[in-house]
């Protein structure tokens, strides 16, 4: 199934639409927001938070991690 | 002997009357008079200071508009429109295409109020008010056809709102929100009070002395002359919210200028925010956004609501802070987004980073660096490395894109009805939603009609969707213009 989200990478300036599988993981996930981002150059650890600031973990699918159509994610550098 | 005008004039205005074959209620009903509904009696006092007659409205008109129509002739003859700064420029077809057809709906909005407020006093002045209105709307047309020769973007003038475009997306639903879709009460709460007494002052006056700075002078006694009008017809809000408070609807009243004060800031800080800041010249620049802001709007507004023990909006603290940010993270929504605009989007260059780094102590951390980039990109990608590409996530209450407060601060929230999650920039504009949500659940963002399959997701033809014809009217950097691979033709298979 496909889902859309909104990813806020800690860096940027935008929020912006993600289309993705759900059984794509969390880690792919913020990588895919990275590339659409200011600074796809910098290849950091990231850290991926869902609105209520739970950290997930990056080898859950999006479905495992609980993120659905119109779900807000974070991803914060380091 | 003729009678001295206040032995007669309020047997003009003050004719409400005792009705005998309807009900009060019918003549008024609550679903478009107001709530809370009130008797006749409640309101017999309303009044304001201008106490206008038609026979001085009509005078006073006729002279404002010749002092406009006199420097429109003056000043068409020495080809001013050509000496225009290019920035001044994008910030005129900014406002003319936002403004022109808002005045317009701002007609219905005080005829509503010439049929349905609840004294004869306020549909008297409310039927001057429309009058005020049909002229806002026929000034920026007529200049904006006078400006066609020089950029045939200024048909955006009359066109914009006839359009899918996004900021006009949001500017309508703000009002119809704001006036459009509401009671003759609210709508003087909300237009009359809020967005006229607390707000266009900024756009108007603000905006006229910039242009006196830009030379651009029939913009200037334009903006002024508007603001004449809207002034005197401004004060309509304030004997309404009187009357509320007076009858024990201080609840009501409150929310009101809560949810349009932060609805117009977010329209404000969009339109006025990123235009003085980035599109005014340096040289025409009297003061930032947010001295004007500080100085013209929240001081005075401040006042207001002293006037009327009503108590500052809960969100203040977020609005003082968003004040420091939240139209230099707009701006760069612009840019990157320029394509799906019908004016061009500035980059500061250095002189103008100075300025910005001056007037906003955290400019030159927090933005720079992104400009920065961009600037390298340019240099690296050409055009095509500036866009953004990725949809932007967007406000289901202002429909903006949710690029507040600031680059590593983001107070975006979502909330569920029913089966649908809804996306918002702040609390405020979820607040808000939650406290309407019949009104505003229904309601559908370019996003969603992305989504939905409405809208076309390919750029070409969203361009096409928002009624911008690419490349010829899409918007591109001021000063770089666009690469040279957007003016040849889309190949076709």
């Amino acid at each position: 199934m496909i889902v859309y989200l909104f990813g806020y990478m800690s860096d940027d300036f935008v929020g912006r639409v993600l289309v993705a599988p759900t059984e794509q993981t969390v880690g792919r996930l913020a990588e895919q927001l990275v590339s659409w981002g200011w600074n796809p150059e910098r290849r950091d650890r990231y850290r991926v938070m869902n609105e209520a600031g739970t950290v997930l973990d990056p080898a859950l699918t999006i479905a495992q991690a609980g993120l659905s159509n119109g779900d807000i994610f974070t991803v914060e550098r380091g | 002997m003729a009678l001295r005008r206040d032995d007669w004039l309020d047997v003009a205005r003050k004719v409400d009357w005792t009705y005998r074959y309807i009900d009060e209620r019918e003549a008024f009903p609550e679903s478009v008079s107001g709530t809370p509904w009130l008797p006749q009696q409640a309101w017999k006092d309303w009044n304001e200071v201008y106490r206008t007659t038609y026979r001085e409205y009509v005078r006073n008109q006729r002279a404002k508009d010749d002092a406009v129509m006199g420097a429109r002739s003056a000043l068409s003859k020495v080809g001013i429109l050509e000496q225009l700064d290019p920035g001044w420029m994008q910030l005129v077809k900014f406002h003319q295409g936002a403004v022109a057809l808002i005045e317009y709906a701002a007609v219905m909005a005080e005829q509503r109020m010439a049929r349905f407020g609840r004294d004869s006093a306020w549909r008297t002045m409310a039927a001057l008010g429309a009058l005020d209105e049909i002229r806002h709307t026929q000034i920026p047309l007529l200049m904006g056809h006078d400006m066609l020769p020089f950029d045939g973007n200024f048909d955006w003038t009359h066109k914009a709102y006839h359009t899918n475009e996004w900021v006009i997306i949001a500017a309508r639903h703000l009002f119809d929100d704001m006036f459009l879709a509401a009671n003759a009460v609210d709508l003087a709460v909300q237009l009359n009070f809020v967005f006229e007494t607390g707000f266009t002052n900024l756009q108007f006056m603000a905006m006229a002395a910039m242009a006196d700075g830009a030379s651009h002078h029939l913009f200037e006694k334009a903006l002024a002359s508007i603001q004449t009008d809207e002034a005197r017809h401004a004060q309509i809000g304030h004997p309404v919210l009187r009357t509320l408070i007076e009858n024990g609807a201080t609840e009501h009243a409150q929310y009101l200028v809560d949810k349009m004060w932060w609805r117009c800031w977010r329209l404000f800080l969009a339109l006025t925010g990123s235009s003085m800041d980035y599109l005014v010249p340096l040289s025409a620049r009297r003061r930032s956004f947010k001295e004007f802001m500080n100085e013209w709007v929240i001081e005075q507004f401040t006042k207001n609501l002293a006037e009327f023990s009503l108590a500052r909006p809960w969100f203040w603290d977020l609005l003082m802070e968003e004040l420091e940010y939240a139209h230099h993270s707009f701006q760069l929504g612009l840019y990157s987004y320029r394509t799906t605009l019908w004016f061009d989007v500035a980059m500061p260059d250095e002189q103008e980073r100075r300025w910005l780094s001056e007037k906003y102590e955290s400019w030159n951390q927090i933005y720079a660096p992104i400009w920065d980039t961009l600037e390298r990109r340019w240099q690296h990608d050409g055009e095509a490395g500036t866009l953004g590409y990725a949809l932007p996530a967007l406000c289901n209450l202002c429909q903006l894109p949710t690029v507040f407060v600031r680059p590593g601060k983001n107070t975006a929230c979502t909330r569920k009805v029913g089966e649908r999650r809804y996306l918002f920039c702040s609390e405020p504009c979820r607040w808000i939603f939650d406290k309407e949500v019949p009104r505003f659940a229904s309601h559908k963002s370019v996003v969603d009609r992305i989504v939905a399959g409405v809208a076309p997701v390919k750029l070409t033809d969203l361009h096409e969707w928002m009624g911008l014809e690419a490349p010829i009217e899409t918007g591109k950097d001021l000063r770089r213009g666009l690469d040279k691979w957007r003016l040849e033709p889309v190949p076709k298979v």
